[in-house]
């Protein structure tokens, strides 16, 4: 009975926690959370804690995983690592998403007209 | 894996990990936020900036931990888990509230799981045999002898065994006494002192056909039923145990059981018991052959068969029916109307314990809702008072159904622990009811706290804030309550809880009418004369060895010297024997012909005791008319014997039978002439509350019996008078023992035990019930004064009567309870007809009872009425008005 949230919001966030954790390798909270600010040139503005709802979301699949480790100034810190079950949910998200995508601009632009 | 199993185990595992995942995932946001300070200070900030910044650009640590917390769990648990840390919360903050709900839930769940215990070990439980469902008791019916569940003869049983093909067995038991199970004294010798076994003799067959397989050996063979290959024995598990302190090596040993040796061949394991749990040794029968072919007039035998696979009992009866009929054109001489009744075999067993154990069964589940009315209507009133904290949070968001949750764990709350101390009060109970229910509880069941009784105990608990607990939760979460003020109270709650009064003295009013018409029973019983006098009689039985006094004379040698010197024990005022004692039924009856009456006129079941001369003397019994069998009544002089009144009113219609003669047969049957010679007052023979039947008593001189049972009267305690006796039998023969050592009281209290019982427990159910009813109707007008305090206060200040106030809140009060009693006296009416078999001497339809009842309840309430309207009486206007 909990609480109802936007699914597209939410299932968007995992979208791009797991392409990052795809293209760059095993990151840390902060590390993924600065990755998408930037790619997103800070059109997204998210409270990096979020990121935490979105990586405890996908750690219950199993789509990541996630251990202890060192960060580059030496600090100690979770880092999260895509899994093979992840991939192959990144590949059919993506494809879906471009596929809703590319029917939402022909929509829009159909209004447009 | 499915994505929906992955996240549950990984919610479980949050759930079970709680502590060191928070720890974990506080690490993780420390060292986030410390990255994003380092940034910011990077960026030229200061320090403690640079902090603040990285949590408002983190977005809240303390949000995110508690969102990661509640997504990481099982929702459901963790909410429940808060629901009852809260609900434990507000019963500490509520002490008297929650004394007093878990009390009386405690008396109901309690009441409950005790009466189960009772009802569920005589009714319930499967009896020790295999697929014991197949067995069925098999009777012998007559409307002529007014036989309805009779013991068999020998030879209908062996034709029932050859002629059926319903049953894969039938096998049969020795019954001779129509009280207890059926088992005789023997004796142990050879084991130090001797000592008395309860043991039964069964047929060869008995043991396959029940189907439970020995612990230890083998069980009777076909052919050890018969004369000759008898001289084997079945131990039960308790002597076993007790006497042969479990000897592995028991079987193939001999023992020495009234003189005679037996072969142990068997050991049965310690759940077995048949019939009763009395029988500690299982004998053959030992008949000769013939008995099965010839005997077919005197009736002895418990008969049990085992129905063939697919074979339902009622098919067996239409079977059995048939072979009657056959044996009936066959032998009409014996057979006249001789039917067959099948039972299960746990029926009949629980055949005379079943509507007292049904009617209590019914009481306490009516005692249970009362307590759940009760905890509704105490519910319903917190729950107003309660309006303020419920609007809070419904304004702070929670959703109705969260909140009709949140109150239905409390109920749970307060039932479970309602349910734990029941179980201690059931426990506690379990002696009590032991001790008390003496005759409701027969020799087969033995009452055990086991597993089913936990469940029946926890099933209440769950069921009852279910019953409780939803009318008082859904209302409160009620969207309204938002705009209700914490004083208002709406018109259906004060009618919800007019209503719940209702039931709750409706079904107060039924309990007590049963425990009313229950204790008059019990009174009228009280004041039945038993035909004796039961102060100062001590009485025992004598089992004199057939391996020692195998004839009638040696035996009459023995009871005469016992009976001599019993008689002169100083301090001993009479003392005398009986073949059956008065109120422990009869061994022996037949039919009987009184002289001059045409050829096809005869009595039937005529009840035969044999006695020696002072035991009319001894008991107190009353001599009417003539005079006692006596020692001049030898073997070598003429026959008479002594009979009862119901014998003389009913065999002689109102002539005087002294002088008369009968026969002890039929007229055919050219029995030999036995002259009455006396008449004695009617001893009550199967019970208080039954009537007396026609009785002859015979000299023992002339009609051999054995065991007899002695009374003595005298005024010395019982302890020296046993010992006295004791002291003269062993002086007679050293090996004999006294057994069933009691005193008459005893025995006339025992014969009541069964009524005591269901009366005392019905009574305290009635007790409890009008007590919890008087707490509802105090409660709601309490409350209904409580609220109106201010009009109160009004009134009386602009002059109103105290007296007319009190009125009005009386009236108010007691408005459910007319309801509720014009309600609960129909359904009293209807519900205690069905207890009609339990009453003695009071129709279950009784305008005193009715009387009784209905002034005590209103007693009661109005009681329960004063109080509230006293204070409405002292409602100070001032305070009143001040309290807006």
């Amino acid at each position: 009975m909990g609480e109802a949230k936007s699914d597209i919001l939410q299932g968007t966030l995992d979208l791009m926690v797991l392409q990052t954790l795809d293209a760059m390798g095993p990151l840390h909270g902060y590390g993924i959370a600065r990755r998408i600010e930037q790619i997103s040139e800070d059109v997204l503005q998210l409270n990096q804690g979020t990121i935490y709802a979105s990586l405890l979301r996908l750690q219950q699949r199993r789509w990541i995983s996630a251990s202890w480790g060192t960060s580059d100034n030496n600090r100690k810190a979770k880092f999260y690592a895509i899994t093979r079950a992840g991939r192959k949910q990144l590949a059919a998200e993506a494809q879906n998403w471009e596929r809703i995508s590319g029917v939402i601009v022909r929509l829009l632009r159909l209004a447009e007209r | 894996m499915p994505a929906w199993l992955a996240i549950a185990i990984s919610r479980i595992r949050g759930l079970l990990l709680a502590r060191r995942l928070d720890d974990d995932f506080d690490c993780e946001v420390e060292a986030h936020l410390a990255m994003l300070t380092e940034e910011n200070v990077r960026r030229g900030m200061p320090l403690d900036e640079a902090r603040r910044a990285a949590s408002i650009r983190f977005g809240g640590p303390v949000q995110i931990k508690e969102q990661q917390r509640t997504d990481r769990n099982l929702p459901f648990i963790e909410t429940t888990m808060q629901d009852i840390r809260y609900g434990l919360r507000a019963l500490r903050k509520h002490p008297a509230y929650s004394a007093v709900a878990i009390a009386t839930l405690a008396i109901g769940i309690g009441a409950g799981t005790a009466v189960f215990s009772v009802a569920g070990a005589v009714l319930l439980r499967p009896l020790p045999y295999a697929e014991p469902d197949r067995l069925v008791r098999i009777f012998e019916t007559n409307p002529l002898k007014n036989w309805t569940r009779n013991i068999a003869s020998p030879a209908n049983y062996a034709d029932w065994q050859s002629q059926n093909k319903v049953f894969t067995d039938v096998a049969a038991y020795e019954q001779f006494n129509s009280n207890g199970s059926g088992a005789n004294d023997v004796f142990l010798t050879g084991q130090g002192e001797p000592q008395g076994l309860k043991s039964l003799g069964v047929t060869g067959n008995l043991f396959r056909t029940l189907g439970t397989a020995p612990l230890l050996g083998r069980t009777f063979t076909d052919e050890e039923t018969f004369e000759g290959k008898a001289r084997v024995a079945i131990l039960s598990n308790g002597i076993w145990q007790s006497v042969f302190a479990g000897d592995p090596g028991i079987v193939g040993r001999t023992v020495a059981l009234s003189g005679r040796t037996y072969d142990v061949v068997g050991v049965m394991p310690r759940d077995f018991f048949f019939p009763g749990r009395d029988v500690q040794i299982w004998l053959p029968v030992a008949y000769q052959p013939s008995i099965f072919t010839r005997s077919r007039r005197p009736h002895w035998l418990g008969v049990v068969g085992r129905l063939r696979p697919g074979v339902s009992i009622q098919q067996a009866q239409a079977e059995m029916d048939t072979i009657a009929r056959g044996l009936e054109r066959q032998y009409p001489d014996t057979n006249t109307q001789m039917g067959v009744r099948l039972e299960t075999l746990h029926g009949s067993l629980a055949f005379e314990p079943r509507p007292a154990l049904l009617m209590l069964s019914g009481a306490v589940g009516v005692l249970f809702l009362i307590v759940c009315a009760n905890l509704a209507n105490l519910q319903l009133g917190r729950a107003s008072v309660r309006t303020r904290e419920l609007t809070i949070r419904r304004a702070l968001g929670a959703g109705r159904r969260r909140l009709a949750r949140q109150l239905l764990t409390e109920s749970l709350v307060i039932s479970v622990s309602g349910g734990v101390l029941g179980f201690g009060l059931a426990v506690l109970a379990r002696a009590a009811l032991v001790r008390l229910a003496a005759s409701t509880i027969p020799l087969f069941a033995e009452v055990r706290l086991d597993r089913s009784v936990v469940l029946f105990d926890v099933a209440l608990s769950l069921i009852a804030p279910v019953v409780f607990g939803v009318i008082p939760a859904l209302r409160s979460s009620r969207p309204e309550g938002l705009n209700e003020r914490s004083d208002a109270v709406s018109r259906d709650a004060r009618f919800l809880r007019g209503a719940l009064v209702a039931a709750e003295v409706a079904l107060s009013v039924v309990l007590v009418v049963g425990a009313v018409l229950l204790v008059r029973s019990l009174m009228r019983l009280q004041a039945v004369d038993p035909g004796f006098d039961q102060e100062h009689v001590v009485t025992f039985k004598l089992t004199l060895p057939t391996a020692r006094y195998p004839g009638n004379v040696e035996r009459l040698r023995a009871w005469l010297e016992i009976d001599r010197r019993l008689r002169e024990v100083p301090g001993v005022q009479a003392a005398g024997a009986a073949s059956t004692l008065a109120l422990r039924g009869f061994t022996w009856t037949g039919d009987s012909t009184v002289e001059g009456r045409a050829e096809n006129d005869y009595e039937r079941e005529l009840r035969h005791k044999s006695v020696t001369p002072d035991y009319f003397k001894a008991m107190g019994i009353p001599l009417i008319a003539g005079r006692n069998v006596d020692d001049r009544d030898g073997i070598d002089q003429p026959a008479v014997t002594v009979v009862n009144q119901a014998l003389a009113q009913q065999y002689f219609r109102g002539a005087d039978p002294i002088g008369k003669r009968i026969t002890f047969g039929r007229p055919q049957d050219r029995a030999p002439w036995i002259t009455i010679v006396g008449v004695v007052a009617d001893e009550k023979q199967d019970g208080l509350d039954k009537v007396v039947q026609p009785q002859v008593y015979s000299s023992v001189r002339q009609q051999m019996q054995n065991p007899l049972t002695f009374a003595l009267r005298s005024n010395l305690d019982e302890a020296s008078v046993v010992a006295a006796a004791r002291r003269e039998v062993q002086a007679v023969d050293r090996d004999l023992a006294l057994t069933s050592v009691t005193t008459m009281k005893a025995v006339v209290d025992e014969s009541m035990g069964d009524h005591r019982f269901r009366t005392a427990l019905l009574s305290v159910f009635a007790g409890v019930a009008l007590f919890l009813a008087a707490l509802g109707i105090y409660g709601v007008l309490a409350y209904f004064v409580s609220q109106r305090s201010r009009e109160l206060g009004i009134r009386l200040a602009l002059g109103a009567k105290p007296k007319a106030l009190f009125q009005m809140v009386v009236t108010q009060g007691m408005r459910p309870v007319a309801v509720g009693a014009t309600v609960g006296l129909l359904g009293a009416v209807a519900l205690t007809t069905l207890m009609q078999s339990l009453l003695f001497g009071v129709g279950a339809i009784d305008p005193a009872t009715y009387a009784v009842a209905t002034v005590t309840l209103t007693a009661i309430s109005l009681a329960a009425c004063a109080i509230p309207a006293l204070r409405a009486t002292r409602v100070d206007p001032l305070v009143a008005l001040r309290d807006e």
